[in-house]
């Protein structure tokens, strides 16, 4: 089994909770409460590796970080991100404001975490919102091309979810594990370990990012 | 009448001189949304004795209601049709929240002798009012007449007539919602839903069947002690507690009445000097809000109110006097009301402005206090009780979490192995350490650090423990346990949280010990050859206390589990701290961070501290505190103060090593300062 630590960024009432909820538990409420300070879930998820001499299926847990969401508490944020693999940074696409919030979070992940294999995925949230009518397209408020646009000049995974309906939400996690994996197995091969190949992934720990803040943790 | 009369001498100090001409128009302020007829003191009369603790129906168990006890109709309760609130959920047979702290306790009133001993009594309700409803909402002003006034610019130059148009005024009833009989069975007696995630609606009417007994006893016992000292007992005119004793704390700590309770913190934390110091600044600040609320760029010029309506819903969303249900078109009155603390609080104090978990703060006061007092709360709280942690820059909150760091590490040894893991252990493992990029580098982390680095590199676990100083256990604990905290909160001080902190990792203790044992976490690892690492792993070990930390309070039914087990236990070293350790190692850890925190990183986050437009309110801040003679820890100031420090006798030896805690001259360890002091003296006869 493979383990990966994952941190939920973002806004406030983005939908962080909302998505963890959703991808953990399957379940929803119209009205959650706010998060103080941090929650830690975890989930797995199955991917299959087909690359390999014999296609096999790997199973990824997933220790995921969700965080408040409001600006203050954007000074305990090292805590949250320092040796995480993956980092979900979620917006609004109701809330123009909640981009540029995001497009900050991927800002000071890429200064203050020192690890190209850092997967950063972009998730805009609430698609339920707008997809249902046409009448409530006007509710959107950020446009899937300009996000879409940023996260490829960005080298960012993108999509758009609904927590709420659920859609998109496990790809979003299986998308996440399976690049890691293939992150994973190239460093794999790079190293020494040759004698591994073919067989199960190595252990987590061997591997993990670090930051270059020297202040991390709570300043 | 009396309540004229009240607001007439209420508006006699405005008008009279006494008080500059305010700017902003004092409007009478929304009284109690939720709980009966807390009054204001200052109108107190004598109709205000109604007691519905007292008066609500009577039934044998909240799980099986006779339509006789059930269906209280009170017509005059429901707010008027203008308002639009959910009065008519559940029908006809409504029961109020008065009510729903049924259960028939008062019926039963208890023993003389024994504290806690279960007793079979009668004790006579009183019945003399019918229905408070009437008085609080005396004091409410509607929506509507908010409106009205905000649109009438002759109303606002006007005190004495727009007084006069109040009156005129269809008021409003109470903003309270009507609970109905249905939803008692599955709404606690503060409105909160019984069931939660770790806790069944069964378990909970089990436990409840037992904990109101014990209520009625305490309460009893309290009706006692007042009477000692001629203090009156009924529920709604109990402004006065006796003179603080041991006894008194010993009846705090085994609970207040839950009637009892709003005016027994607001008497506890002295809310009252506070208020009577500055009678016009929650009405200035309310008039304020209605100018704000025509500006048309409000939301650019005023950030937090953006990020209040944003937690609105997402206080107490099981709470039936917060939710709104999907087929309400105007919300619930208590949503409001909490709207309109948070932003008078965020106006009045700019340098905490609004921070997430204030919501669950004031949404937990507006339960047991009007609007003006719960206000005033949130003040003492975010000042007296827990200085500087809801500000901007949160420092407040890694101060009390190094504070508490520092207490597990002295008192709960076991838990600080797996908070920070000890040299020994490490060593041990080296060649694990080298392929691990541990979230908490060991090398920093020696187990007895003299310097502590810990305090300002705070590991994980504070994430989750740093919530239950925010909120004050808000949602962290079940709410019984939640409001016996803040009973002894107020009464004993804010090192009460840290004694709590400890109790429940105390408690959980056996939790991490079952999970070590069992070995329930092997699914986390590989195959099997990395069980044996995983138990030494510091990683593994911190993710597995941050669970347990994180769930297992949730799970604490009973508040005697903590208080019993825990907090009574004279054997139990921690429960010899006190509010003089908890300020000076508070002092201590500010300086030890200071030390670490470069100054860059102070100047960046105060430079955003204020979003200030009105440097009164915030000079207005400071000055009350101070009047008040509180001597907050203002964090802020101590970093201004930073050079004064050295010549801060007390402290300059525990500056140089670690901190040292108080301990009994019989003790085998000695404080560091103690140890010096030895030293000299014996130096000196040499």
């Amino acid at each position: 089994m493979l383990q990966f630590k994952l941190v939920l960024l973002g806004d406030s009432s983005v939908g962080k909770s909302s998505i963890v909820n959703r991808f953990v538990k399957d379940s929803f409420d119209e009205f959650r409460e706010s998060t103080i300070g941090a929650a830690f879930l975890s989930q797995t998820v199955t991917i299959n590796d087909n690359d390999s001499d014999v296609a096999q299926e790997i199973t990824v847990k997933f220790e995921i970080w969700d965080t408040a969401g409001q600006e203050r508490y954007k000074s305990l944020a090292p805590m949250y991100y320092r040796n995480a693999n993956a980092a979900l940074v979620v917006y609004d696409i109701t809330q123009a404001d909640s981009l540029e919030k995001a497009r900050s979070w991927v800002q000071e992940l890429k200064n203050k975490v020192d690890d190209d294999s850092l997967v950063i995925y972009l998730v805009g949230n609430k698609i339920d919102l707008v997809s249902n009518n046409n009448d409530d397209q006007d509710k959107r408020a950020v446009e899937r091309s300009v996000a879409e646009t940023y996260a490829e000049e960005n080298n960012l995974l993108f999509s758009e979810v609904s927590a709420k309906t659920g859609e998109g939400i496990k790809q979003v996690f299986q998308s996440i594990a399976e690049n890691l994996y293939q992150i994973r197995k190239k460093q794999d091969t790079t190293n020494i370990n040759s004698t591994q190949r073919g067989n199960a992934p190595v252990d987590i720990h061997l591997q993990r990012p670090s930051t270059n803040d020297s202040t991390s943790c709570c300043s | 009448m009396q309540k004229e009369q009240s607001r007439i001498s209420y508006n006699g100090i405005q008008n009279g001189g006494l008080v500059k001409p305010p700017v902003f128009i004092p409007r009478v302020i929304p009284r109690s949304p939720s709980v009966p007829s807390l009054q204001n003191d200052r109108s107190f009369n004598a109709l205000n004795a109604s007691d519905p603790m007292l008066n609500r129906p009577l039934f044998e168990d909240s799980t099986k209601l006779t339509p006789s006890n059930k269906t209280r109709l009170e017509p005059d309760f429901n707010p008027s049709p203008v308002q639009g609130s959910p009065s008519t959920i559940g029908g006809n047979s409504n029961l109020s929240v008065i009510d729903m702290y049924g259960d028939d306790t008062e019926s039963q009133m208890a023993s003389e002798e024994s504290d806690d001993s279960p007793r079979t009594n009668s004790y006579t309700p009183i019945n003399e009012i019918s229905d408070n409803s009437n008085i609080i909402d005396d004091k409410n002003i509607p929506q509507l007449m908010h409106r009205l006034s905000l649109s009438d610019t002759t109303n606002k130059t006007n005190n004495e007539d727009n007084d006069d148009e109040y009156h005129k005024q269809p008021i409003p009833k109470s903003p309270r919602v009507n609970i109905s009989s249905k939803d008692a069975e599955n709404f606690d007696r503060y409105g909160f839903k019984k069931q939660t995630t770790y806790i069944t609606e069964q378990e909970y009417d089990v436990w409840w069947k037992e904990y109101y007994q014990y209520c009625n006893r305490r309460k009893n016992k309290w009706i006692q002690l007042m009477e000692k000292y001629d203090l009156s007992t009924k529920d709604e005119s109990i402004r006065r507690f006796p003179p603080k004793s041991e006894k008194l704390k010993r009846y705090v700590r085994k609970g207040i009445p839950a009637e009892w309770r709003g005016n027994a913190w607001w008497y506890f934390a002295n809310g009252q000097q506070l208020l009577d110091e500055n009678p016009s600044t929650y009405p200035q600040l309310l008039s304020k809000i209605d100018h704000i609320e025509t500006l048309p760029d409000k939301e650019t010029k005023y950030p937090d109110l953006e990020i209040i309506e944003r937690d609105l819903n997402r206080t107490f969303p099981d709470n039936i006097h917060f939710q709104r249900e999907s087929f309400q078109n105007t919300e619930p009155e208590m949503i409001k009301s909490l709207r309109r603390v948070l932003v008078a609080f965020s106006l009045y104090n700019t340098k905490i402005g609004y921070c997430q978990s204030m919501n669950f703060l004031a949404g937990l006061l507006l339960l047991f206090l009007d609007e003006e007092k719960s206000f005033w709360m949130l003040v003492l709280l975010t000042s007296k009780y827990l200085p500087g942690v809801h500000n901007v820059n949160l420092e407040g909150v890694n101060i009390d979490q190094g504070v508490l760091m520092l207490c597990v590490q002295e008192y709960l040894p076991a838990i600080w192995e797996y908070v920070v893991p000890s040299e020994k252990s490490n060593t041990n493992k080296t060649n694990l350490n080298k392929l691990m990029n541990s979230r908490f580098t060991p090398n920093h982390s020696h187990n007895k650090d003299p310097k502590n680095e810990f305090l300002f590199k705070l590991p994980p676990v504070t994430l989750c423990t740093a919530s239950w100083f925010m909120s004050c256990f808000v949602g962290v604990l079940p709410i019984e346990v939640t409001l016996r905290i803040w009973d002894c909160l107020f009464y004993e001080g804010s090192h009460f949280l840290f004694k709590v902190s400890l109790g429940i990792l105390k408690l959980s203790e056996g939790e991490l010990l079952k999970g070590k044992h069992s070995n329930s976490l092997t699914h986390y690892t590989l195959n099997g050859n990395q069980n044996k690492e995983r138990l030494n792993n510091p990683e593994e070990n911190e993710m597995e206390l941050f669970q347990i930390v994180q769930s297992f309070p949730k799970k604490i039914l009973n508040p005697n589990d903590i208080f019993e087990k825990i907090i009574f236990k004279k054997r139990i070293t921690f429960n010899n701290l006190d509010q003089d350790e908890i300020d000076r190692c508070r002092k201590y850890v500010t300086e030890q961070r200071q030390k670490h925190i470069p100054l860059s990183d102070n100047k960046k986050s105060l430079s955003h501290t204020n979003i200030n437009d009105n440097s009164n309110s915030e000079r207005s801040v400071s000055s009350q505190i101070g009047e008040s003679g509180y001597k907050s820890l203002n964090v802020q100031k101590s970093k201004t103060m930073k050079q004064e420090h050295k010549s801060d006798e007390q402290l300059s030896g525990s500056q140089s090593e670690g901190y040292g805690f108080k301990r009994s001259i019989t003790s085998v360890n000695w404080n560091s300062g103690l140890k010096q002091r030895v030293r000299q003296i014996r130096s000196k006869k040499d």
